[in-house]
């Protein structure tokens, strides 16, 4: 009885206390929404950030709700405290700051602490994000002090260089159009006195526009660039007067990928292209089922734990710390897609653009052809290596991998998957393999019994 | 002294062990519970294929691995319920008493009990081998190297489940609340193991605020029962495995052998102190 009663009471606390712990974690995370329901903005201690997120460098800022800043180990983040208002966003249940209305910076000396000893003191620093392939490139690059301050000026001198070339081709245009009116009127004039044949009149040469400058760089703000090895931190700003500034601590998680340099394909099934594939995972197996037309697209990557990637991007994003995210970094060029099977390569595949063309007039269906341009300006629907998989595969399976043209068709490590064709149409036989294990215990049933009889 | 008690030890073991192997061998439970298996796996490995044939392309990592483990758990619960079945009525029948006045331990008896079942799975272990290359030839999902981990991994899950069932069997005194028990903790420790494996496979964006709050629970619980419960062993073997790393493959098999020594040792503890009688 005594023990029954005690298993009871160990039951409840053991209830109450997983409660409590799901209470206090959805209280931390809703904190604010009570009070942000309001449509009040209220002025915050926040965090701006220019972060490496595997990629490039991405911003963001840290609500006072957020308690901890993720970052990537070993690369430079960018990060700053400023006051501004904040105020919560229902439709995407989120806090938003209105930079416009108030972006103070907060001055004083940043602050890193691990195991409770101040192991940094950063200043500001100018730092600038240069996007070498321009400002709608993918890829950026921070730079902090000095040579931030360069890669500046060197925009600017491009860009100035630029302004004045524009300026000049501006001027030669008129000085063009002026030469071909008077050509035109000489062609006009000799064409009525009746002179026929070639008027050899030499045609004005229409001035090249020049060329933009093909990088793009921020303006330098002052941030404290924090390039720290992987562990936990705190940071808080200490000003000027030798206090710390209110609500400046922050925690800081310094995380590294799992796996490195991996190589992750999006795959675009030709029979539904809008809903790609991704196959990331080096012990993933693409299983495929009669015919198809697969266009993959192979990508550099790295894998990163969710949630602390997903709160790096945004730190009010949701994520879980059980689950592992491959990241994709940046495309992969000048490889070949080999296709291997039968024990030699069986093709070699280039990479192409391809252009989705709606079928004409009311029925819904698209072709993917190979992109021409047929006007000037026209864009391919996407780039791709082009597998078709036909009926006629013998083969149980495939492999395919990427070589490298510069590197004499080295294979690219990581980047091997196999590809599986199912045999689909026996999936109802599998019933009959259960029954297995029942004739082998009739058998030993029988048996067992002749022996007996015996 | 100490060599010949070591021996007598082995033998009873032996003995034991080989009585209800042949006894398990003979009867219909076994093989009907090894089709049970094979059929929820089946139903698994059909769906599978059906979900290619509509969509044309599937990408899986090791697709057969889990109709596997359905198999395992499903095989492991057979095992671990008929071992504790039989301890209570051993003790509720007085037999174990009268097996005790002899020259059988409490050690040499659940050891007895763990090695039956151990190699009952290996038995079994003969029939998915059958059965899944059966399947990999029929569909050509591929018999690979990863599942011949799987079945290592399988192994040693087996282990933990029936450590496991052995601790609550020397817990308990009657067949009925040793059943109850056992089966209401397995079940539970599945449960949660299951949905915390479904809630990480869906996004949380996708989540609505009340399954989020479940997921948390669920998430918070797990963390509890994390070394506890058998099938967590069964999940970090799989990541491991998925992980293409031996370090965390070995270490998990490791850990299984620690949680199935400290059980077995605080089960014997358990008989000792408690005694035979039911």
């Amino acid at each position: 009885m005594k023990k029954s009663i005690l298993k009871i009471i160990i039951s409840i606390l053991a209830l109450i206390f997983i409660s409590t712990q799901v209470f206090a974690q959805e209280k931390k995370e809703e904190e604010g929404v009570s009070i942000n329901l309001a449509p009040l903005r209220q002025e915050q201690l926040v965090y701006s950030l220019n972060v490496f997120d595997g990629k490039g460098w991405s911003g963001g800022f840290v609500p006072k709700t957020e308690n901890t800043i993720y970052l990537i180990a070993d690369k430079k983040s960018a990060i700053c405290a400023k006051k501004t208002l904040v105020y919560f966003w229902p439709i995407t249940a989120r806090y938003m700051a209105a930079w416009r209305t108030l972006n103070e910076d907060i001055e004083g000396t940043l602050e890193v602490i691990k195991d409770e000893k101040v192991i940094k003191k950063l200043q500001k620093e100018d730092t600038v994000l240069c996007y070498p392939e321009g400002y709608w490139g993918e890829k950026n690059v921070l730079y902090k002090g000095e040579e931030a301050r360069n890669w500046y000026n060197k925009y600017k001198d491009a860009e100035k260089k630029y302004y004045d070339e524009l300026k000049k081709y501006y001027d030669a245009r008129m000085e063009y159009r002026k030469k071909l009116e008077k050509f035109f009127e000489e062609v006009k004039k000799r064409r009525e006195a009746g002179e026929k044949g070639p008027l050899n009149i030499e045609i004005p040469k229409e001035p090249e526009p020049p060329r933009a400058p093909d990088f793009y760089v921020t303006e330098p703000k002052k941030y404290y660039v924090l390039n720290l090895p992987a562990g936990r931190y705190k940071i808080r700003v200490r000003a000027g007067d030798g206090t710390i500034v209110e609500g400046s601590e922050k925690d800081v998680l310094v995380f590294t990928a799992r796996r490195r340099g991996g190589v992750g394909y999006e795959i675009i099934p030709g029979n539904r292209w809008t809903q790609k594939e991704e196959c990331n995972d080096p012990a993933q197996t693409i299983y495929a089922a009669g015919k198809n037309v697969l266009y993959f697209r192979p990508y550099s990557q790295d894998e990163y734990n969710e949630l602390y990637h997903n709160k790096l991007l945004d730190p009010q994003n949701e994520g879980r710390i059980e689950n592992w995210k491959w990241v994709h970094t940046e495309p992969i060029k000048n490889v070949y897609l080999t296709l291997f099977g039968r024990e030699k390569i069986l093709d070699r595949i280039e990479e192409k653009p391809y252009k989705v063309k709606q079928i004409p007039g009311p029925e819904l269906g698209y072709n993917i052809v190979e992109f021409k341009e047929e006007y000037p300006g026209e864009k391919p629907t996407f780039t791709g290596y082009q597998l078709i998989l036909s009926e006629n595969l013998r083969e149980k399976s495939y492999k395919i991998y990427l070589q490298s043209k510069e590197k004499n068709n080295e294979n690219l490590s990581g980047s091997e998957r196999e590809i599986r064709i199912i045999k689909k149409e026996n999936a109802n036989f599998l019933y009959y393999l259960s029954l297995f294990p029942l004739a082998v215990g009739g058998v030993v049933f029988a048996i067992r019994r002749r022996k007996i009889e015996k | 002294m100490e060599e010949k008690e070591i021996f007598l030890s082995a033998h009873t073991m032996k003995i034991l062990a080989k009585r209800e192997l042949l006894s398990s061998l003979y009867g219909w439970g076994l093989y009907i519970a090894i089709f049970i298996s094979f059929l929820v796996s089946s139903f698994i490995l059909k769906n599978f294929l059906q979900g290619i044939r509509e969509n044309n392309i599937f990408i899986s990592s090791y697709p057969l691995n889990f109709p596997l483990f359905t198999s395992v758990v499903i095989i492991s619960l057979y095992l671990v319920i008929v071992s504790a079945i039989s301890i209570s009525r051993e003790r509720e029948q007085g037999t174990l008493e009268v097996l005790f006045y002899g020259p059988v331990s409490s050690f040499s008896f659940l050891m007895g009990k763990y090695i039956t079942d151990m190699l009952l799975y290996f038995i079994i272990l003969g029939f998915f081998a059958i059965y899944f290359l059966g399947v990999s030839l029929l569909t050509n999902l591929g018999f690979t190297i990863a599942l011949v981990k799987a079945f290592v991994v399988s192994i040693f899950l087996a282990s933990c489940v029936i450590s496991f069932g052995l601790f609550i069997s020397s817990l308990t005194g009657k067949v009925r609340s040793s059943i109850v028990w056992l089966i209401g903790i397995l079940l539970a420790f599945l449960g949660i193991w299951f949905l915390q494996n479904i809630f990480l496979r869906i996004p949380s964006e996708a989540l609505s605020s009340w399954m989020r709050y479940l997921q948390k629970t669920i998430g918070i619980i797990y963390h509890f029962v994390n070394w506890v419960s058998p099938f967590s062993y069964l999940s970090r073997g799989m990541e491991s495995i998925w992980l293409g790393s031996m370090k965390p493959f070995l270490l998990n098999i490791l850990y299984s052998v620690l949680y199935t020594v400290i059980l077995l040792a605080l089960s014997v503890h358990i008989l000792r102190t408690k005694g035979v009688r039911a």
